[in-house]
């Protein structure tokens, strides 16, 4: 659905139609859920960060521009929410609470290892342990196809803060692709012939 | 194949494998209903609150009703705390320990403990911002001697009886 079939189940949405928003979730919400799960590995995180994201798109729905696409504007305030929530985490809760939480990550990350070995997403494997910050423009440029200058505007930081993310992401992904270079080559050979 | 294109792939086969689960949907419902359908309900969650408080007074003890709130004479009022990242709970264990330190030291003790306290409080909000997170460095070097090492010594033997009395 595009921005201009979608505007009017959006002003709908306002007035308390719940069958309009029904709309508006099935045509954005894997869009935003995919988004976020590339950001945070945490289940129940990643539900809350969703919820968030929701509540905030009707409750600011006034400061969207409607010249502009509206995936980029939802894009924006999920981001948001992604980094509102881990600053929140990280001050609120209790000592123990976070060692647990870490243990967590560390127990999502096997997870992910076993995704990694049985399809063979090697370049995902090395985008997972990049930090956040590298992350989440990897993703953008990457997955969302934005310019370097729109992610700038989409993460309300320097283009060149942008641009040096950029360089040091992809240094680290090619790091990686040297040093597995030649096992990459004999197992790429071996699958596709 | 080039690292670029390599990426692109890989994201897009891995976001493939993401679904969205169902959880996410019923509870976006939820919160929709809860933000437009019961946006009449607001004032009415007010008045339970309102109510519910009046429930708990009558609960308390008549002992302790004849007392006012004696937290409220250290923070003004539990909005102090709540605004500050605290919750009603959390203010009720404060009262709770006041209420302890009032039944268990002499009036002098009591009055001492309590000035002591208000002295520590005070510095405490003042750096405490609406998330509960505390800046220290707002304090002046005395204050913050005082915040740190003074206060805490003069409340600690009074703290002691307290607890050591249960």
């Amino acid at each position: 659905m595009n921005d201009k079939e979608l505007l009017p189940w959006l002003e709908k949405m306002l007035t308390g139609d719940e069958a309009a928003f029904r709309v508006v979730y099935q045509a954005t919400h894997t869009d935003v859920h995919r988004t976020i799960a590339f950001l945070v590995y945490n289940k129940q995180d990643i539900e809350d960060i969703a919820n968030e994201t929701y509540t905030r798109m009707w409750r600011s729905f006034h400061t969207y521009d409607q010249n502009r696409p509206f995936r980029s504007w939802l894009h924006g305030i999920t981001v948001r929410q992604v980094q509102d929530w881990k600053r929140k985490a990280w001050r609120r809760i209790r000592l123990f609470e976070r060692n647990r939480l870490m243990h967590d990550e560390q127990f999502d990350w096997t997870d992910s290892e076993v995704i990694k070995s049985e399809t063979q997403l090697e370049l995902l494997g090395v985008v997972r342990t990049l930090s956040y910050k590298l992350r989440v423009v990897v993703i953008l440029r990457y997955f969302h196809d934005y310019a370097l200058d729109e992610i700038s505007e989409l993460l309300q930081i320097p283009l060149g803060t942008v641009k040096s993310r950029h360089h040091l992401a992809l240094k680290a992904l090619r790091k990686h692709c040297e040093l597995t270079g030649g096992d990459s080559y004999v197992h790429r050979q071996t699958t596709t012939r | 194949m080039s690292i670029d294109k390599q990426l692109r792939d890989e994201l897009l086969q891995h976001a493939k494998s993401l679904k969205t689960p169902p959880e996410i949907e019923s509870r976006v419902y939820l919160s929709y209903q809860n933000d437009f359908l019961q946006k009449k309900g607001r004032l009415s969650m007010k008045k339970r609150l309102v109510s519910g408080i009046i429930a708990v007074a009558i609960l308390i003890p008549t002992a302790a009703l004849a007392t006012p709130y004696l937290a409220d004479q250290i923070f003004g009022s539990s909005q102090t705390i709540i605004e500050r990242g605290g919750t009603q709970e959390d203010y009720q264990e404060i009262e709770k320990l006041f209420q302890e330190a009032k039944s268990k030291l002499t009036e002098e003790e009591y009055a001492e403990f309590s000035a002591v306290m208000k002295q520590l409080m005070d510095l405490k909000i003042k750096i405490t911002d609406q998330n509960g997170v505390m800046h220290e460095d707002q304090l002046t070097a005395k204050e913050r001697k005082q915040f740190e090492e003074i206060l805490p010594q003069k409340a600690a033997p009074y703290f002691e009886k307290i607890r050591g009395g249960k």
